[in-house]
């Protein structure tokens, strides 16, 4: 309902997400075009667009789903602002919304939004930095008001077409075909755009590549472990908004390989930033049900070691699969994150519970004691206390 | 675009044939959600046409979205609590053969944050209680649809009874209306017996 709603509303509202991204090779870098700043909607589908814009910030005004932490938003801001350069990051209005899934997005009055799925997602500032820069890059070749227009005059067409001729669909298809196409296009020259701006902030290029090339993986580690074939095509189909993963990752690659070295990606940073909302981020995708893309995600962050937040998460998700060999192994990995001795009291609750589960009733009695003890206000404590006496 | 996902949108949302709404008369002690589960009201309910899945059925007193009173009777292992809108993108989890009462809270609250959309659901307080003659849970929960800024409030009960998953939801928007039938609300809830 997520994505086919928010596609629905992004389309009307003249946004243009992030989600799926391939774009010609440029030979050389070329210099950044001059900065325009304070532009005014010049015509009627412009004006248009950016009512339409206004009013969808005035919803997120008082939406529940922004976070509004003042430090998160200026550290997202500023790697906003590192990217793309003061000048252009200055009117930008950013938004970070409280979704599990990855994508950001911009609308033609420069209000920019990314969802907290995708901090959860990206390693180092260079790679923010990356897929900030591509929205920026939407909005700055006002593609919302050239998708809007291109889609006025395709719509125009089909209805016309539905009055003059009784079997239409052929003319239908076709026409349906050239905005998706639209899209393709504004995709690629936006993934350009916002490669350049890496380039030129210091972050290495070749971080936008990489995130491209992540989606895939968890895509395919989704689809695997909901038992489908991995279904990761590699070639945009006729109905494709957005060029594939494959083809985004190759061409970015391609460019970033012709940029001199680029400074650090700062992933240490980043790590730091995110680390007291990581057990939220984490908390999230373990109740999105997909234990694949899950177990995927959880291993990538912990290429550098598990950490106790970590062991905590993939605890949770072991357990909530909870089948038999699930337990077994939920149980360890709460272990494993109590061992380290700064696990919260809720990986007692779960070491608790998971054996419980599993028929180890003593031991899992034991675990849940050792919860209310560290916790005795704890919203569940009543219902803990029934299983620890029953 | 927007139309042809509009189309899909619309889809999403349809609502299966209605057999009709019907006014649940007090007094008398009724079966709810093609169930054993029997509930006896003592005000008037109006009980909706639509239902959310083959086991479940929703009653109201000013429209669902006002005051949403819904039962599941007895899901079985296996199954999710709701018709799954999308089950090969959005799967819905699933009652577990070896689930505990404490996981009927996050079953419930992973439900609603797929179904929904929304990552603003939370659970609140988790207590035991006796539900339909069986050791059950009640929670409270707290959530804000999909695009919307209206925070809506919730209480269920639940319990496992031979294997099966028995549920009664109740919920409303927090601004008025949730104090002002939660009374009813509960009355019903409390005379669950199978």
């Amino acid at each position: 309902m997520r994505t086919i709603a928010a596609a629905l509303a992004a389309t009307l509202l003249g946004a243009v997400p992030l989600a799926g991204a391939a774009a010609p090779v440029a030979d050389k870098i070329a210099p950044l075009p001059p900065y325009v700043a304070a532009y005014q909607p010049t015509n009627v589908d412009e004006r248009g667009a950016w009512m339409m814009a206004d009013e969808y910030e005035r919803h997120l005004r008082d939406s529940p789903e922004v976070i509004r932490d003042p430090a998160l938003n200026a550290y997202v801001r500023g790697v906003l602002c590192r990217t793309v350069g003061d000048d252009r990051c200055k009117g930008v209005r950013l938004y970070i919304l409280h979704i599990p899934a990855f994508n950001a997005s911009m609308t033609a009055n420069g209000a920019m939004t990314i969802w907290s799925g995708a901090l959860l997602r990206l390693r180092s500032e260079a790679e923010l930095g990356a897929v900030l820069g591509h929205e920026f890059g939407h909005f700055e070749l006002r593609h919302t008001v050239e998708g809007f227009r291109n889609q006025r005059r395709g719509t125009d067409v089909m209805a016309w077409a539905s009055v003059l001729m009784t079997n239409s669909a052929a003319l239908q298809v076709g026409v349906l075909g050239s905005l998706y196409r639209f899209d393709r296009g504004q995709e690629q020259a936006a993934d350009m755009l916002g490669v350049r701006y890496l380039a030129g902030s210091g972050y290495p290029a070749a971080a936008a590549a990489d995130v491209w090339e992540r989606m895939m993986s968890e895509a395919d580690a989704t689809a695997i472990g909901r038992h489908r074939k991995a279904d990761q095509r590699y070639t945009a189909g006729f109905f494709a908004t957005h060029p594939t993963e494959l083809s985004r990752a190759t061409y970015l690659r391609a460019f970033a390989s012709g940029v001199d070295g680029g400074g650090s990606a700062e992933g240490v940073r980043y790590r730091e930033a995110l680390a007291p909302w990581l057990p939220m981020l984490l908390t999230d995708q373990i109740k999105r049900n997909d234990f694949g893309g899950s177990e995927y995600l959880l291993g990538r962050l912990a290429a550098d070691g598990w950490t106790t937040p970590l062991l905590f998460a993939r605890g949770e998700l072991y357990r909530e699969r909870g089948n038999p060999r699930d337990l077994v192994n939920a149980a360890e990995f709460y272990e494993q994150a109590i061992e380290r001795g700064d696990a919260p009291p809720e990986a007692q609750r779960g070491l608790g519970l998971a054996l419980l589960r599993g028929q180890q009733t003593d031991a899992g009695k034991a675990a849940l004691r050792e919860y209310l003890r560290r916790k005795p206000d704890a919203a569940d404590a009543s219902i803990i206390s029934t299983l620890v006496a029953s | 675009m927007s139309a042809y996902r509009f189309a899909a949108a619309a889809l999403l949302f349809a609502t299966p044939a209605m057999a009709g709404n019907k006014l649940i008369v007090p007094g008398e002690r009724i079966a709810v959600a093609k169930s054993p589960l029997t509930v006896q009201p003592t005000s008037e309910w109006n009980r909706l046409g639509a239902r959310r899945g083959r086991n479940a059925e929703t009653w109201t007193i000013d429209g669902d979205s006002l005051n949403d009173l819904t039962f599941y009777g007895g899901i079985e292992t296996g199954k999710p609590l709701f018709r799954e809108a999308n089950k090969r993108s959005k799967p819905l989890p699933t009652v577990g053969a070896t689930m505990l009462v404490t996981d009927i809270p996050v079953l419930f609250e992973n439900t609603y944050r797929i179904a929904l959309g929304t990552a603003t659901m939370t659970v609140g307080t988790i207590e035991p209680v006796t539900f339909a003659g069986a050791k059950g849970v009640r929670f409270t929960y707290d959530f804000v649809r999909e695009d919307e800024t209206l925070h809506r409030r919730g209480e269920a009960r639940g319990a496992f009874v031979g294997g099966r998953l028995y549920l009664v939801t109740y919920e409303a928007p927090a601004l008025h209306y949730y104090d002002r039938s939660v009374a009813a609300a509960r009355q019903v809830a409390e005379s669950a017996r199978l």
